[in-house]
């Protein structure tokens, strides 16, 4: 958390050129197997992101860092989760082992600067595709499409059905993020609770300080499978969150490199392993469909 | 700039927040602070132990953590608060109040002994010769400190809305910057100017309050 | 001795009785055993480190002592508390470095005890303030603070606080030592005229002058004992105890 504040606080202060706020983790990759080899030969065009980033032999991708599934730091220092497997297979396909891929924190608020800034290389932070956001970066993808859905305490006291019981319940999310964003456009006299993580939400909903916690339904789910006793999904999605990675603005070259990357992970079973071995694992829910891939 | 011009209703609700927030805990924390100094140089040395524990305790104890076990901590233990924003109150006191304890301590230390044994010769008790004698003097020597104190408070006070669910100038920032991606260092640096609105005026304010209340030794 | 003060001597008004007090383990008050009669001037001399100023700073109990009793009027001095709060308003104390609240005005000082501790008026405070002052000589000084006044002026209006409290016995611990030459007979003269009025008096102090014109007894201390009592005159014309002599003889032959 204060981790994450730092760099929220060197993003606010354009400090974000400032050596001390980029993050050191992850040189030595020990999260779960990657399940892509890295190829041994790349050949790409001179001049290409792809080329450059295959001659350094590095990378440096922006995920969550508290994200269960998608990507959580460990205690080490190394992020794990689904998009940090889904961005070891595109590092993998410019030759870059997972343990020369330079992890750095990105939080909702400071994906795009970190991407305008060169910060980072890529961004794969459960980040949602969407206009607004095309206008700064380019996204690849989606690779994953989840929606925003209901948590509410188990046994569903106050017969929470979907979104329209938003209008009348103690409804908490995180602060900035896009599900928030939806109830304040859509119930604005919603009684809406922001804290900066989910998990203060979820404590707040087991102490009845809330009703209710409305986010993607990936994350809701991980809640539930970690307390069943306490949580309870409602299931009935009401939006479409496309997971994209965010890349740099015009990029093009890269983005359908990455499309390609991706459509390849989806059909050789690389992007299903990937699943299995983390939000799968979580949920205990089967890899979903893999979503059409948009190239815009 | 444009994101905070058109949100300004929110951002001068926040900004009320915000200082009512800062207000209400400077001054709890100052009375609280002042109390626990007291208890530090008491006669009586369960008080003085229960000063100092406090201190230890609250002071290295980083302030999120307050905050948790303020909003969440205490609901286990049955104590519950109105709302987010009285908890934060509650949370920015009580953490500041550790830091006002020893600075007025060490108002009340740099009053020569002697005050203190005139004011007990002529009857006064230990409470009045505090109150009367000692504080009064204690507090002109710990304006600046004090100040630097209610400043960082302020500024202390934007975890309240960045993390623990208080509607304040912090928490507008980040759904402002997702909804106006290409504007975000222009409105985090318009929230830093929101902040100063206080701060710097409460330096200013502080100023006057030490050159005003300056006595002769 | 009149039989009016032979009565009043029944009983002591300040009695020490086989006090011993330590400061870790230096010892600096060995069995001390003294009486003081009310409206009696008692002059504590010896050399620095006797332990005369301890005595003094012992009988309101600004320092507490290990062994012995002390009682004023009769009463035992309570521990720490209320009760020793209202027994200090009535011994007033005069400190070598004034000690008057440097955040409140003459006025103030001399009023803030009777306010405070015996609930008197403001008004009437300040009116029977004013007059104190007048008494010591400072009127014209009320509304300034300490720090502009002179050091003899500061040490009169100390004298004038302490006054304030009505009080039973006053305590002068070395009532002139900071003060430059040129005050200390502003001081003392305010002291000879209280000791005139009949004010108990217990003065620790190195004007061997004021010890001849105003008390009623000296008393010589060394290393924490109290060596010697008698009459000024008696004491600076034959002491007794060779230590006594030393001691004068190295303050008195200039």
């Amino acid at each position: 958390m204060r981790v994450r504040r730092l760099t929220a606080a060197c993003a606010a202060l354009g400090l974000v050129a400032l050596a001390g706020c980029s993050s050191e983790a992850g040189n030595d990759a020990t999260a779960p197997d990657a399940t892509v080899p890295v190829e041994e030969e790349v050949q790409f065009d001179e001049g290409t992101t792809m080329a450059e980033l295959a001659e350094a032999g590095a990378i440096t991708v922006g995920t969550k860092f508290d994200q269960p599934g998608f990507g959580l730091v460990s205690p080490d220092g190394v992020p794990e989760g689904f998009d940090v497997e889904i961005a070891k297979i595109i590092a993998a396909k410019l030759g870059i082992a997972p343990e020369d891929i330079e992890w750095v924190e990105t939080i909702s608020a400071n994906r795009e600067p970190f991407l305008q800034q060169g910060q980072v290389d890529m961004v794969a932070a459960t980040y949602t595709i969407n206009d607004d956001r095309k206008e700064l970066i380019d996204f690849a993808g989606p690779y994953y499409v989840a929606g925003q859905d209901i948590m509410v305490a188990a046994g569903n006291p106050l017969g929470v059905e979907g979104e329209e019981s938003l209008a009348d319940i103690r409804v908490c999310s995180v602060n900035g993020s896009t599900p928030a964003g939806y109830v304040q456009e859509n119930y604005p006299d919603a009684d809406l609770t922001l804290f900066d993580e989910y998990s203060l939400c979820a404590e707040a909903l087991k102490n009845d300080q809330v009703d209710a916690v409305t986010t993607d339904n990936v994350i809701l789910t991980s809640f539930v499978a970690q307390d069943p006793e306490a949580f309870e999904l409602v299931d009935n999605p009401f939006t479409e969150e496309p997971y994209g990675i965010g890349i740099p603005k015009g990029d093009d070259d890269f983005r359908t490199f990455i499309n390609d990357v991706l459509e390849e992970s989806f059909e050789d079973g690389s992007w299903a392993a990937a699943w299995d071995a983390t939000a799968g694992a979580i949920t205990g829910a089967p890899a979903p469909e893999p979503p059409a891939v948009d190239r815009y | 700039m444009q994101a905070l011009l058109d949100n300004l209703d929110r951002l001068w609700s926040g900004f009320l927040t915000t200082l009512g927030m800062s207000v209400a805990a400077a001054v709890i924390a100052t009375i609280l602070g002042t109390i626990l100094a007291a208890f530090r140089v008491s006669p009586l040395p369960p008080l003085r132990a229960l000063g100092a524990t406090y201190v230890q305790l609250v002071r290295n104890t980083p302030l999120t953590a307050v905050f948790f076990i303020v909003i969440f901590g205490l609901p286990a233990v049955d104590v519950t608060f109105q709302n987010f924003f009285i908890a934060a109150i509650v949370a920015l006191s009580v953490y500041t109040a550790a830091f006002v304890c020893e600075v007025v301590r060490s108002g009340i230390n740099s009053v020569s002994t002697g005050q203190a044994e005139a004011a007990r010769a002529i009857g006064l008790t230990f409470g009045q010769s505090l109150r009367d004698v000692v504080l009064p003097q204690a507090f002109r020597s710990v304006v600046p400190p004090l100040g630097n104190l209610w400043i960082a408070l302020v500024k202390n006070s934007a975890i309240a809305g960045g993390g623990f669910a208080v509607a304040d100038i912090a928490q507008l920032a980040p759904s402002l910057a997702r909804d106006n991606p290409a504007q975000v260092l222009a409105i985090f640096g318009g929230i830093a100017l929101a902040y100063m609105v206080i701060t710097v005026p409460s330096g200013i304010a502080v100023g006057v309050i030490e050159r005003r209340t300056a006595i002769l030794r | 001795m009149s039989s009016d003060q032979a009565t009043r001597t029944k009983q002591p008004l300040v009695a020490l009785a086989g006090v011993n007090k330590w400061f870790g383990d230096l010892q600096v008050l060995k069995d001390i055993n003294l009486d003081i009669a009310n409206g009696e001037v008692i002059v504590v001399i010896g050399p620095s480190g006797s332990g005369k100023s301890t005595l003094c700073r012992c009988i309101n109990r600004l320092e507490g002592v290990q062994q012995g009793e002390i009682r004023l009027d009769g009463v035992l001095l309570p521990e720490e508390g209320k009760a020793l709060a209202r027994l200090r308003s009535e011994v007033g104390m005069v400190f070598q470095s004034f000690n008057l609240f440097a955040h409140k005005t003459i006025l103030e000082n001399v009023t803030l005890g009777p306010i405070k501790v015996r609930k008197v008026r403001k008004a009437e405070a300040e009116q029977r303030g004013r007059l104190l002052l007048e008494r010591v000589g400072i009127a014209e000084q009320a509304d300034k603070f300490p720090a502009q006044l002179s050091g003899g002026q500061q040490q009169r209006a100390a004298i004038a606080r302490a006054l304030a409290m009505e009080p039973k016995v006053l305590l002068f611990d070395e009532p002139t030592s900071a003060l430059d030459p040129e005050m200390i007979n502003e001081v003392l003269d305010v002291m000879t005229s209280l000791a005139r009025e009949g004010m108990t008096m217990v003065v620790v102090t190195h004007e061997m002058g004021f010890a001849r014109k105003a008390a009623d007894r000296v008393v010589f201390m060394d290393h924490g004992k109290i060596v010697e009592e008698a009459t000024p005159e008696t004491f600076f014309t034959n002491p007794r105890s060779d230590r006594a002599k030393d001691f004068l003889s190295k303050i008195l032959t200039h």
